[in-house]
């Protein structure tokens, strides 16, 4: 009896899901962005989440700031202090610049590759809910008794049970749990994409720069996101099991925490930077009309990058007493790394060189990421020199020197990116005159912000301190840090009003609005569900490129009669042969389940873990049941 | 096409417009700047936990390997600035200038930018592994170093002298209360041994004025030496985030004029140590 009524609702739910599909399947209305399948809309889906997620922690930077701004100040408690830091990086690593990183890959990496989705369509949108999911749980935390307040780092046993007895921790574990499998499916899926689903052609070598390293990036989340899941799940244990891995008094290891924890976020830096790196490798040659300078050796720098980030944890432990021979060792692979990092940098000079410059925001946008950049490269060579690190090791010279790298570095070029291929997905311009205001609002503020915070370091300022007394010589450089935010505050509004001035009445962009290089600029903007009309059979490295100019024998690009673009090929193109994934709920649903298995356990509610497992698998079911494409 | 300068005639600009546009990009220089004159500017400001204001030897000669590595972090710093504001004044776009020579790439050059840095990097290694091992000795015996146990608690720091007893054999201790302080009184010029522990969750012990920091981590004890040469009181604070109160886990650190002065300072306190524990 019970049997029927199980088969006749849950029948009633897939025949349901099954009539919403044939409406999605029409790219009209909500419901069709809710079961997209379509890289490029889930790639926009990723942008917007993480750009709501980057003010959610630039209003916690703020109020940081807000706080540091003088000597002895109460606007934050030391609780809510605590929390804000800890949300604030949390936020910008996971929720913001990882993401947006996972935006770019998913909208450009198919058209670059020439290929009409990625490798698996619906694990795609599955990362994306998971991403979400992972998010909206994590900042849940603040209706069960306040946000996680560790650290985005977590040491324990500061975050265990015994010491830190709230939700938050929980919430902050399983949160970034979630987050792990998200960052997963996606890199599985990306590493499959680009090495399956390149078009004709395409081999390894004429591969762009930044799907070359989305597919380093993809290698680097595959082998490090498990160190921190298997640490998240000792955590998890010692906390909602009573295990003891890091618990002293029963023979556990604090230092082991650590240890996981950097050798997961080592590599982490360089999943967030050599992204950003690839965007800048794309944007750099465009503007100067130039190709990449030594392509072969910023590909190999960008691999071995990757390979030696698993090789230097230890740098963010050198304080903890592990001895001279680690030290050493770790001290010299640590000055090592920043070879390939200068080898790029020099490559970047070398495409500019003898170029025809063009100074639209995507370049100024880039080159503020050189500038700001090779600033956190050389201090980070300061502190890899251990003894002189003894001294600035969680100071906020450190705290400076980050973020010359993940904002210097990372948002500058993300919004790099974001200038560039705005066009190619919304069919209109950004504003330029508003693009370099916000450029040149955001280049000051956030010198204006983070220098002061390298003499604070010097000056033995501690970070993550709620506040600090008079007479440490701090208070005047806090200051100006302070103002210097609210300045990258402004930068970060003058972007919102242009993106709303060109939803309104932006100038219209044509398919190749910068003379591009690469094969997303060959198709229309937006371009269609298809992407490709034919798929292209690839002849050279930059290949669009090729198809427009060719070179006289001084090695001067020559214009190719025009037409001679694969314009003509999109009007032979007919969108009812071409078969394209239907759209799919199951990876939402699937996605669903995790948030509720995680309140399950926060909560100690098993029959809810239950619940979420069901969920979990009914969405897995469906998923492994139903057709690719109907 | 005759040439000025680099400029092509055709097409130059007015100097006054050159300028403007390279005092554009000089403004990215401001920080550099900013830096520069404040490092200079600092390195003898007397404040509490200033690392450039070294009183004894670990931190000086922390301080001396961080401009070891600095100074070339600065040159590099300046020249790829200028190498990249050159080359946009120079390479921008101009109309109706010839589209540029497709360059690939260059191997020697990339074998050269390759090595280069790499030999500079590989210079710095050898000071910084004798750094870390002169670092890392303890003291001898013979040196008679003052002994003191460090031990770490939320949110206080407590100090301990095992060469320093009272009647009943409990060392002198010093402890801070609340967000008053604890006091690390030293001799001075006498070699300081820290054993350094924590009885709870990880903190880190720093005089930024004495020398670098390290942490103190339940369930090992860490060992840090440290010199103080000048008499005067200095600042210290945890620097690992301990939870709720970490900005208030500070500490004073008093340097005797003598030896002298830190023993009569040591016995007034351990009289007065006697005392509680007899009340």
């Amino acid at each position: 009896m019970a049997q029927t009524t199980f088969d006749g609702s849950s029948l009633g739910v897939l025949e349901a899901l099954r009539q919403l599909r044939q409406q999605a399947a029409t790219y009209r209305g909500i419901w069709s962005w809710i079961a997209t399948v379509d890289h490029k809309r889930i790639g926009i889906m990723y942008g917007v989440t993480a750009f709501l997620f980057f003010l959610a922690g630039g209003v916690e930077a703020l109020a940081i700031r807000l706080q540091l701004a003088r000597p002895g100040a109460q606007v934050l408690d030391q609780e809510v202090y605590n929390q804000m830091f800890t949300m604030h990086g949390t936020t910008m690593i996971f929720l913001v610049v990882m993401p947006l990183s996972a935006a770019f890959f998913n909208l450009i990496v198919p058209l670059q590759i020439g290929a009409r989705d990625v490798a698996f369509p619906r694990l795609n949108a599955f990362s994306y809910w998971t991403f979400l999911m992972g998010g909206l749980f994590l900042y849940s935390s603040i209706f069960f008794g306040g946000a996680p307040n560790g650290g985005w780092f977590g040491y324990a046993p500061l975050t265990e049970k015994a010491f830190n007895p709230g939700h938050g921790i929980d919430f902050w574990a399983l949160g970034l749990q979630i987050l792990g499998i998200s960052s997963l499916a996606s890199g599985f899926n990306f590493i499959v994409t680009i090495l399956n689903m390149r078009a004709p052609g395409m081999s390894l070598l004429r591969m762009p720069v930044f799907t070359w390293m989305t597919l380093v990036t993809s290698f680097l989340i595959i082998f490090a996101m498990p160190v921190l899941a298997v640490g998240l799940f000792q955590l998890s244990f010692d906390r909602l099991f009573g295990a003891n891995f890091f618990n002293p008094l029963k023979g556990g290891t604090p230092l082991l925490w650590q240890h996981l924890f950097w050798l997961f976020g080592h590599p982490e830096v360089y999943i967030l930077i050599l992204p950003a790196m690839g965007i800048v490798s794309e944007v750099l040659p465009t503007f100067a009309r130039k190709p990449l300078f030594g392509y072969p050796f910023v590909v190999f720098s960008g691999i071995a990058i990757a390979f030696m980030s698993f090789g230097v944890w230890v740098h963010h432990m050198y304080t903890t007493g592990l001895g001279p021979v680690a030290n050493s060792a770790f001290g010299v692979s640590t000055i090592l790394i920043a070879v390939p990092t200068g080898v790029k940098i020099f490559n970047w000079l070398g495409t500019l060189w003898g170029g025809d410059i063009r100074f639209k925001t995507p370049l100024l946008m880039a080159l503020g990421f050189i500038t700001m950049f090779v600033v956190g490269g050389l201090t980070g060579v300061t502190h890899s020199m251990v003894p002189s690190d003894y001294q600035q090791q969680d100071t906020y010279y450190v705290v400076a020197h980050f973020h010359q790298v993940l904002f210097g570095g990372a948002i500058f070029a993300l919004f790099a990116g974001i200038y560039y291929w705005f066009p190619k997905f919304t069919g209109k311009l950004l504003d330029e005159k508003l693009g370099q205001l916000h450029f040149w609002l955001m280049l000051i503020g956030f010198n204006v912000t983070f220098q002061p915070m390298m003499i604070l370091g010097l000056l033995g300022m501690p970070r993550r301190i709620q506040t600090y007394p008079t007479g440490m010589g701090w208070d005047l450089w806090n200051m100006i840090a302070t103002v210097g935010a609210f300045l990258i505050a402004l930068s970060v509004l003058v972007f919102i009003i242009n993106v709303i001035v060109t939803a309104r009445r932006g100038q219209r962009a044509g398919a190749d609005p910068w003379d591009g290089r690469t094969l997303e600029w060959s198709i229309p903007s937006p371009p269609p569900p298809y992407n490709f009309a034919r798929i292209p059979v690839v002849r050279a490295r930059d290949d669009f490129w090729h198809h427009k100019y060719r070179e006289d024998p001084s090695g001067r690009p020559v214009p190719v009669v025009a037409g001679g673009a694969n314009g003509h090929e999109e009007e032979e193109g007919h969108s009812e042969h071409i078969h394209m994934p239907s759209p799919s709920f199951f990876p939402l649903i699937a996605a669903l389940g995790f948030p509720i298995i995680a309140y399950g356990f926060v909560l100690a509610d098993y029959a809810l873990v239950a619940a979420g497992v069901v969920v979990l698998l009914f969405g897995i079911y469906g998923w492994a049941l139903e057709p690719a494409s109907e | 096409m005759c040439k000025i300068r680099g400029w092509s005639c055709g097409e130059r600009r007015p100097t006054l417009q050159v300028l403007k546009s390279a005092a554009r990009y000089a403004r990215l220089l401001t920080p550099l700047l900013a830096v520069l004159l404040l490092t200079g500017c600092n390195v003898a400001i007397d404040t509490p936990q200033n690392t450039f204001a070294p009183v004894g030897e670990v931190a000086r000669d922390q301080r001396h390997l961080f401009f070891l590595a600095m100074w070339p972090a600065v040159v590099i710093l300046v020249l790829v600035w200028g190498a990249l504001l050159y080359i946009v004044v120079r390479y921008r776009h101009r109309p109706g200038a010839p589209a540029p020579k497709q360059v690939h790439g260059n191997q020697p050059l990339e074998i050269a930018w390759t090595l280069a840095p790499l030999a500079l990097l590989l210079g710095l290694a050898g000071p910084m592994i004798g750094m870390i091992i002169e670092q890392a000795d303890r003291p001898d015996p013979a040196e008679n170093p003052l002994q003191v146990r460090v031990i770490g608690q939320q949110w206080v720091w407590r100090f301990q002298y095992p060469q320093y007893t009272d009647s009943q054999g409990r060392p002198l201790e010093m402890v801070g209360r609340g967000t008053e302080p604890a006091e690390l009184h030293l001799p001075p010029n006498r070699k300081i041994d820290l054993a350094i522990e924590s009885i709870d969750v990880i903190h880190s012990f720093w005089a930024p004025r004495l020398g670098g920091k390290v942490d103190a981590i339940p369930g090992r004890v860490n060992h840090l030496w440290l010199i103080a040469e000048e008499p005067g009181e200095y600042g210290g604070q945890c620097a690992e985030f301990c939870g709720l109160a970490h900005a208030d886990m500070r500490m004073r650190v008093i340097v005797h004029d003598s030896q002298e002065s830190f023993d009569a300072w040591a016995r007034e306190q351990l009289a007065r140590q006697g005392q509680q524990a007899a009340r």
